[in-house]
């Protein structure tokens, strides 16, 4: 019984032993062809990543990334996207590997893409070292506001070898922006709550870029002073804050405004917008468009 | 004899007494205090509507909460006779959630269908968690912990596994009410559960005679001439109901049907009749001074009730056991 079983580990220690030869051997030839054209940069974490040239297959995981990958002309090498990303219209062809909080990892390295790019820390300690030994780079980008997103595009577009697209398109989104920075200047700022969910009752802090974005409307957020970017809000304070506007971030949960606003002088004078959520929430290029209806509704 | 068992009713009835002074007391400070200062002698419209439509209707839904689970918690402990049965514990809280998260979810537009799915989905995880503990042994500890074990990870996959399905939108408000949230509290949402928790408590108490004697054994309970099967059956439709009808209005708020009766027992004993309407009293207070902390401790921002109530609720719970 004590032989046979010295046998069988002896066998088992073999097997696996010739196991990790041909996988050794296996994945040699993989790393030669490309190592030639790797060049190295440094993401948003100060990873240092490398990344072939030209990158010809690309995964997003974030629905912002997306749509700042399309701007800057590079959505054609974008291979896999996540269910979430509904922006631009081609990206309904692409196809999806899970959503943002659950991507599928064996589907991710089906497509053999050149980079992934992630915008959440947390997302990338769970599979980096798994992306990495199949050479797959992963990319931490994680635009907040809108001069991120500037800066955001100039970069994906030095990756992607379309510099001169996304300098035109970054031109372009400031020449937006500061146009309506001229409408507004000099005109008396309005309170204004930004409503996230209705209930239970959540806002936006100082720290959210969507603050940044009411002040450059011309507005001013009334819960600026708090520091967190998502709180959940206390309905008394809510309503003794009167706002003068309310804007609704669009969504299933979020189409009216709370009932402690009933006699506040927004919902009185009718100054209730709703944004989609989709565009005041991601820092995409469309937070230009966000950044000219708010203007548009404050100063109507 | 006689007079003895005089002697400690009147003594049981002033330490209830005692107990409603302190709640009143709790309410009053409760009302005090709030992320807006009010000028109680001298208020303004909107300090009228902050007072009477938002900051008074949650503090008695904490109330008829707070009474409700601990009561409910007094009920199961009795009916299975163990300290450890719990609604939170057993399942049976996951199960009114999953209740309420069907109504939401499939029956958005039936706002009233939400405590009656509730209350089912509470009956049911009942009956499976009691169906698995019962063996021809009798129900020990393990087995009704276990089963209790069971059944709240089988729910909460359940729970998980319909929130990755639906609409992520659609379900946000609901995974933050899950964890136990008061402040959707409205001035009708108030009436339902104080009203369940106030007859919950009284049904409960009329049947403490019998819970004692069934606590010594079933078959001495049947000699006393208790009516075993409709006791259990009362107990348990109630403490269901209870449990259903503040799960619905304020999600699963942890450890207060743990707690509580086990604080009440030691210090009055553990006849039931006094036992039920005193832990009625303390669950409200309890429950009203963790809202307040959640609403005022980093004001205007709030922290979620269920939290609180277990941060306090699990140290007080080690002790207990430790000093038992």
């Amino acid at each position: 019984m004590t032989k046979y079983n010295f046998k069988s580990i002896g066998i088992f220690l073999g097997t696996v032993f010739l196991l990790c030869l041909f996988s050794a051997c296996k994945t040699e030839p993989n790393n030669i062809p490309t190592i030639s054209n790797l060049r190295e940069v440094v993401d948003d974490l100060g990873r240092k990543v490398k990344l072939p040239t030209k990158i010809e297959r690309a995964v997003s995981l974030a629905p912002n990334l997306t749509e700042n990958i399309f701007a800057v002309g590079a959505g054609d090498k974008l291979t896999g996207v996540t269910t979430y990303c509904n922006y631009p219209e081609e990206t309904t062809k692409i196809q999806k590997i899970g959503d943002t909080m659950n991507p599928n990892i064996e589907s991710i390295i089906a497509l053999k893409p050149d980079v992934v790019f992630v915008s959440t820390a947390s997302q990338i300690e769970s599979f980096t070292n798994q992306l990495e030994k199949q050479n797959i780079a992963v990319y931490v980008t994680n635009p907040n506001s809108l001069t991120d997103v500037l800066a955001n595009l100039k970069k994906l577009g030095e990756l992607f070898g379309t510099q001169e697209k996304a300098e035109k398109f970054v031109v372009d989104l400031e020449k937006r922006t500061s146009a309506i920075e001229q409408k507004i200047n000099g005109k008396k700022s309005v309170k204004v709550f930004v409503q996230i969910s209705k209930e239970p009752l959540f806002t936006v802090g100082g720290s959210s870029f969507m603050t940044d974005l009411i002040k450059r409307a011309g507005g001013e957020s009334v819960t600026a002073n708090i520091k967190e970017a998502y709180p959940k809000f206390s309905k008394e304070t809510a309503l003794a804050l009167q706002p003068e506007v309310i804007i609704l971030s669009e969504s299933e949960d979020n189409k009216e405004p709370n009932d402690v606003f009933k006699d506040s002088p927004a919902v009185k004078n009718n100054k209730i917008f709703k944004i989609n959520a989709d565009i005041i929430s991601r820092p995409s290029p469309r937070l230009v468009d966000a950044l000219e209806q708010i203007a548009d509704k404050l100063n109507q | 004899m006689k007079v003895e068992s005089r002697k400690s009713k009147a003594k049981s009835l002033r330490f209830i007494v005692g107990l409603l002074f302190f709640l009143v007391l709790t309410l009053l400070i409760a009302v005090l205090l709030g992320s807006e200062k009010l000028s109680f002698f001298d208020l303004n419209e909107s300090q009228k509507i902050i007072l009477f439509e938002i900051r008074l209707p949650r503090i008695l839904l904490a109330a008829s909460v707070g009474a409700s689970l601990a009561v409910a918690g007094a009920g199961f402990q009795a009916l299975l006779r163990n300290p450890l049965a719990e609604p939170y514990l057993l399942g049976i809280s996951n199960g009114a959630a999953l209740g309420t998260m069907f109504a939401f979810v499939f029956l958005g537009q039936f706002e009233f269908l939400r405590p009656a799915l509730a209350f089912a989905g509470a009956v049911l995880a009942t009956l499976a968690v009691y169906q698995m503990a019962k063996s021809r042994a009798g129900m020990n500890t393990e087995r009704l912990v276990l089963s209790g074990v069971i059944v709240t990870t089988f729910l909460s996959s359940i729970i998980v596994l319909l929130t990755t399905l639906l609409d992520a939108t659609k379900l946000r408000s609901f995974t933050f009410w899950l964890l136990g949230d008061l402040s959707q509290a409205t001035p009708n949402s108030f009436y339902l559960a104080g009203i369940t928790a106030i007859i919950g408590t009284l049904i409960l108490t009329t049947t403490a005679r019998s819970l004692n004697l069934m606590m010594i054994g079933e078959r001495d309970a049947l000699d006393f001439g208790v009516e075993v099967q409709k006791t259990r059956l009362i107990v348990f439709a109630t403490a269901s109901a209870l449990v259903g009808i503040s799960v619905a209005s304020s999600g699963s708020v942890g450890y207060v049907g743990l707690v509580i009766p086990h604080i009440v027992r030691l210090i009055i004993g553990s006849d039931n009749r006094n036992v039920i309407p005193a832990t009625a009293i303390v669950g409200a207070i309890f429950v009203v001074l963790a809202d307040t902390i959640a609403r005022t401790a980093i004001a205007p921002r709030e922290l979620p009730v269920g939290a609180i109530t277990a941060l306090i609720g699990a140290p007080m719970f080690i002790y207990l056991l430790r000093k038992n």
